[in-house]
């Protein structure tokens, strides 16, 4: 019945999150041609929810692949500063004043992608020192990470103009502000072929979440399933975080409200934690442009005031067990 | 038949076992103290540990052998079962064992969900079959442990310290699956349970100072002298001694 509830309430909420916002829009209206709430809902609504629905998925995918390949549950991209590095990468960019650079692409996205994609290497490589089970110490490692990334951001800062530091502010703060077609395409194609990777590997998944050797000893190719699980997730989360920024807790607390609904293995919570995160930020974006303020709220606000108590309620329980 | 030829295994840097070499044709149990490197050499035969040195399996080196090829061949079944989903049920961790059967993309058959299904009647475990792992008592595990590994219809299957973890009730009822097993299968039992591998009554191999001694019968070491100088402890009979 809870189930029931809570999935037809964020459905309600995907199919009028397109009607919310500065200017609250008439159903009447937007189907009707050549009206202002037509060209806002079909140009800025529409794309803004498909966008903020296929980050979602990526998020919670990400969050349900590092769990259950590290077999940890504060194991997500955003905890190991995955993205930490991205916004590194972007405020790099900003520093330097970069426009656009080849092919129309931002240098905001470009440098934030190769953060993303450095530090997920960088973490890789620092891992092998690592004994083998030791997931607590990456854990720790990634925090390490994090807060080295953030520190050299600290610098750019210092350094930075003021309009530097507004661009750089802004963008690490988390934002689902995008104009246009490109970016929803982009992000959904991206959501789309994550989801389909993860679930051709969903038996491989299912055992490397027993554990590693239990999933050799079966007969998976572990350094090879996880290698390709994690450079195609660190992608797709390099390319969201390079345009949106981070977005963070989506992937941490989606993955555990799914398993705690539904009760089933990892290989059978794939596309419903797909559907789930996507419903939830498209939930959590909503709420930032219902609430008026003088300028829209950046989403990764809401996200960690929603995600940092249930952190801390995951930290409790595990603690509990 | 398992053949392991000048056997080197250093395992965090420190030298584990030395210069190996054994034929083994049959069934075996594996002693040795804490730190002699039974584990070790198990998961050496299984392929999970680097090593100098050659381990052939029905003269295949298990070099050459893919991963799946490995597990049709043998499985391990650990002392105790640790899992991280703690939403997966006996029945579909018990499926799990088929993985190296089924073809990468679809789904387990009606061919593994009818052996799965099978070997936990067999095992007297079919009304576990939807409880979640996490939920089951340390018996009930090891259970479902070598119900995993019964599965995979391996020829061989390695069981480190199987009742390590039981009360004696339940350890009776692992160390009778095991004898029974023995029909069907080459078994190889690690542990320190003297009464139980006597009861398995295997030929033995003594792990002591980085190499291997063999034992046909077990009466060979099974008694007070032989066991002061293995373990280097007093024994009273056949009892350890502890004051």
């Amino acid at each position: 019945m809870i189930r029931i509830f809570i999935w037809s309430s964020l459905l309600f909420i995907l199919l009028a999150s397109g009607f919310v916002g500065a200017i609250w829009l008439d159903l009447g209206e937007v189907f009707t041609q050549e009206t202002l709430a037509n060209s806002i809902f079909f140009e800025l609504r529409l794309p803004r929810v498909i966008y903020a629905f296929s980050a979602g998925s990526i998020l919670a995918l990400c969050g349900l692949l590092y769990q259950s390949l590290f077999r940890n549950a504060l194991m997500t991209p955003y905890t190991l500063g995955v993205s930490s590095g991205a916004i590194l990468g972007a405020g790099i960019a900003i520093k330097l004043g970069l426009g656009s650079l080849a092919f129309g692409i931002a240098s905001i996205s470009l440098f934030g992608f190769f953060g993303a994609m450095l530090s997920v290497l960088l973490l890789l490589y620092l891992a092998r020192f690592l004994k083998h089970s030791h997931f607590e110490s990456l854990l720790l490692l990634g925090i390490a990470l994090s807060l080295f990334y953030t520190s050299a951001l600290m610098i750019i800062f210092y350094l930075g103009n003021a309009i530097q530091n507004d661009m750089l502010l802004r963008f690490s703060m988390g934002s689902l502000s995008i104009i246009g077609w490109n970016h929803p395409i982009t992000i959904s194609v991206i959501a789309l072929v994550l989801f389909i990777v993860i679930y051709i590997y969903r038996f491989e998944l299912q055992l490397l979440s027993i554990s590693d050797e239990g999933a050799k000893l079966r007969g998976v190719d572990t350094k090879r399933v996880t290698l390709i699980l994690l450079l195609v997730s660190s992608f797709a989360i390099g390319v969201l975080v390079s345009v949106s920024g981070p977005i963070g807790f989506i992937g941490l607390i989606v993955p555990h409200i799914v398993a705690k609904l539904h009760k089933k293995p990892t290989n059978k919570r794939i596309a419903k934690t797909a559907l789930f995160g996507g419903f939830f930020l498209v939930f959590c974006d909503t709420i930032t442009r219902a609430i008026p303020t003088q300028s829209e709220l950046p989403i990764g606000i809401i996200t960690a005031l929603i995600g940092g108590p249930f952190f801390i309620y995951i930290i409790i329980s595990r603690s509990k067990n | 038949m398992i053949k392991l030829d000048s056997l080197n295994i250093n395992y965090n840097d420190k030298n584990i076992l030395k210069e190996i070499s054994l034929e083994i044709g049959g069934h075996l149990n594996i002693l040795g103290a804490n730190g002699s490197g039974k584990s070790t050499l198990a998961k050496t035969i299984c392929g999970l540990v680097e090593y100098n040195g050659e381990v052939y399996i029905n003269e295949k080196n298990i070099r050459d052998l893919s991963l799946k090829q490995r597990a049709k061949l043998l499985t391990y079944v650990p002392t105790k079962l640790e899992v991280y989903d703690e939403f997966i049920n006996v029945e579909e961790f018990v499926l799990l064992g088929r993985f190296a059967y089924k073809d990468s993309f679809f789904d387990y058959s009606d061919k593994d969900k009818k052996i799965a299904k099978n070997t936990l009647e067999f095992l007297n475990i079919s009304h576990l079959g939807s409880h979640t792992l996490s939920s089951l008592s340390s018996g009930e595990a090891q259970l479902v442990s070598l119900a995993s590994a019964l599965v995979s219809q391996s020829e061989v299957i390695i069981l480190d310290e199987p009742t390590a973890n039981l009360d004696p009730h339940n350890a009776k009822t692992i160390a009778k699956h095991i004898k029974g097993l023995k029909k069907y299968h080459q078994i190889i039992l690690i542990t320190h349970d003297l009464d139980l591998a006597s009861y398995i009554d295997s030929p033995t191999i003594f792990l002591k100072s980085k190499s291997a001694t063999y034992f046909e019968k077990y009466e060979e070491f099974y008694n007070e002298a032989k066991l002061k100088e293995l373990y280097e402890v007093e024994f009273d009979g056949l009892v350890v001694r502890y004051d």
